[in-house]
């Protein structure tokens, strides 16, 4: 455990700063406030501190006050060491943030039984913001596959058109559904689907760019967003998608299962402003015409105009329009 | 009454039996000390307050932490008196500590040779 002592007065500082050696701490010393609040306000700064209360350039008080107001994020636990010791001291030194509170000259098993209580704290900051965390993550990701669920993904989908539109860029709405997966279950059991689930994860998470956003839509359906895609590679980008899922078979406990998907491609900038409800209805409508069309395909969901029949129009169409 | 100079069982109890580190305090004691004594001496002649106050709240902490009760007393009663705000006359109580840190700068170099044995 790292911790800052700090104190002008050498023959203290020293003595503090062996005591916490040779109790095991790692010690970093400083002789005045100033030092001591930006080491202790760095991002990975000490989280236990030792303060003399009298120091050059800022005091012991404000110190206290300075950590407290400019590191919001993570706790750091401060013990004023000083020989003011009236009540009225106590308070002060308190209200400014302070943790706890020892006289001059200090015993050195009370000072180390006093900064355990420190670590106790930090300790309960840590497991609750680990919880905190993991809570996080759970309500935003799929259970099963870690990627990021229905509400999230539609969260992000919004917000990505939104901005697409105001940028006037172009982004890539994807639905993408596994084809016959309920074969897949029934044959090599819901074990075996779910690893299914997981490697199309992964499949799908390793085709696209670090700032794409892939989804668990439904069951064995998934939502994917490419920011940012400009419309003439949305098509390509879509089929390397598709073929990233049925190039090899699945290794699986159940042995390698082939898979394959069906995807539903809207290209946002041909739809202008639409609600998202509506754009998300016309790709899964394109999802359909895959499946229609044999599966193991893409088919784009082609803006209403004369004459123009969604349901039949060929992928390939869009590129040689282009 | 305080124990006069260095409470050499008190010290090295602080130090938790550490020798070495007994004399590198004492050692640093040696060098800084005469330098704040300094600095309190003309801040009393010069009846500035305000470094009084300081220099003798820091005597009073280092005179405390080697175990130098009736010195780090000393220092605090200047220290009061000046919070105190009672008298602007601190000649009397330097004085005092004036005898008494000079008793102790004497007794400091047997400490050392003690605490190297």
């Amino acid at each position: 455990m790292r911790i800052l002592v700090a104190d002008d007065d050498v023959v203290s500082l020293r003595l503090l700063q062996k005591t916490m050696e040779r109790a095991g701490y790692e010690v970093t010393a400083v002789a005045d406030g100033r030092q001591a609040a930006d080491e202790l306000c760095k991002p990975e700064g000490p989280k236990l501190a030792l303060l003399d209360w009298v120091m050059p350039e800022l005091d012991g008080l404000g110190v206290c006050g300075e950590v407290r107001k400019r590191k919001e994020h993570s706790y750091v636990y401060m013990v004023l060491l000083t020989s003011k010791e009236s009540k009225e001291d106590v308070v002060a030194g308190l209200g400014a943030g302070a943790d706890d509170y020892l006289t001059k000259p200090f015993d050195p098993e009370e000072l180390k039984a006093r900064l355990r209580t420190g670590i106790r704290i930090l300790e309960l900051e840590d497991r609750l913001i680990e919880a905190r965390d993991g809570m996080q993550f759970q309500a935003t990701h799929d259970a099963l596959t870690s990627l990021w669920n229905r509400g999230v993904i539609m969260e992000m989908l919004e917000r990505e058109l939104v901005r697409s539109n105001r940028e006037g860029k172009s982004t890539a709405v994807l639905l993408a559904d596994l084809d016959h997966f309920k074969q897949v279950n029934d044959t090599y059991g819901h074990l075996a689907g779910d690893e299914v689930l997981k490697e199309t994860a992964r499949r799908l998470l390793s085709s696209v760019r670090s700032y794409d956003f892939v989804g668990r839509y439904g069951g064995e359906e998934f939502l994917v967003i490419l920011s940012d895609c400009d419309p003439a590679f949305s098509l390509t980008r879509t089929e390397e998608i598709r073929k990233a899922v049925a190039r090899l078979p699945f290794q699986t406990s159940a042995g390698a299962i082939p898979v394959t998907m069906s995807i539903g491609l809207l290209i946002s900038q041909e739809w202008g402003h639409r609600p998202m409800e509506e754009l998300l209805h016309e790709t899964d409508s394109a999802l359909y015409t895959a499946k229609g069309a044999g599966r193991n395909c893409v088919r784009v969901a082609i803006a209403d105009s004369p004459g123009a029949d969604r349901n039949s129009m060929e992928a390939e169409a869009i590129r040689h329009r282009r | 009454m305080a124990k006069t100079g260095f409470d050499f069982e008190e010290l090295l109890s602080r130090v938790e039996n550490d020798r070495e580190l007994m004399r590198d305090l004492l050692l640093i004691f040696k060098e800084e000390f005469p330098l704040h004594h300094q600095a309190l001496r003309e801040a009393v002649e010069h009846k500035d307050v305000v470094r009084i106050e300081s220099e003798a709240h820091k005597l009073k902490g280092m005179l405390s932490n080697l175990a130098a009760h009736e010195a780090a007393e000393a220092a605090a009663r200047l220290e009061l008196l000046v919070r105190s705000a009672e008298t602007s006359e601190f000649q009397e109580p330097f004085a005092e500590f004036d005898r008494i840190a000079e008793e102790l700068a004497r007794e400091l170099d047997s400490c050392l040779a003690e605490v190297s044995r």
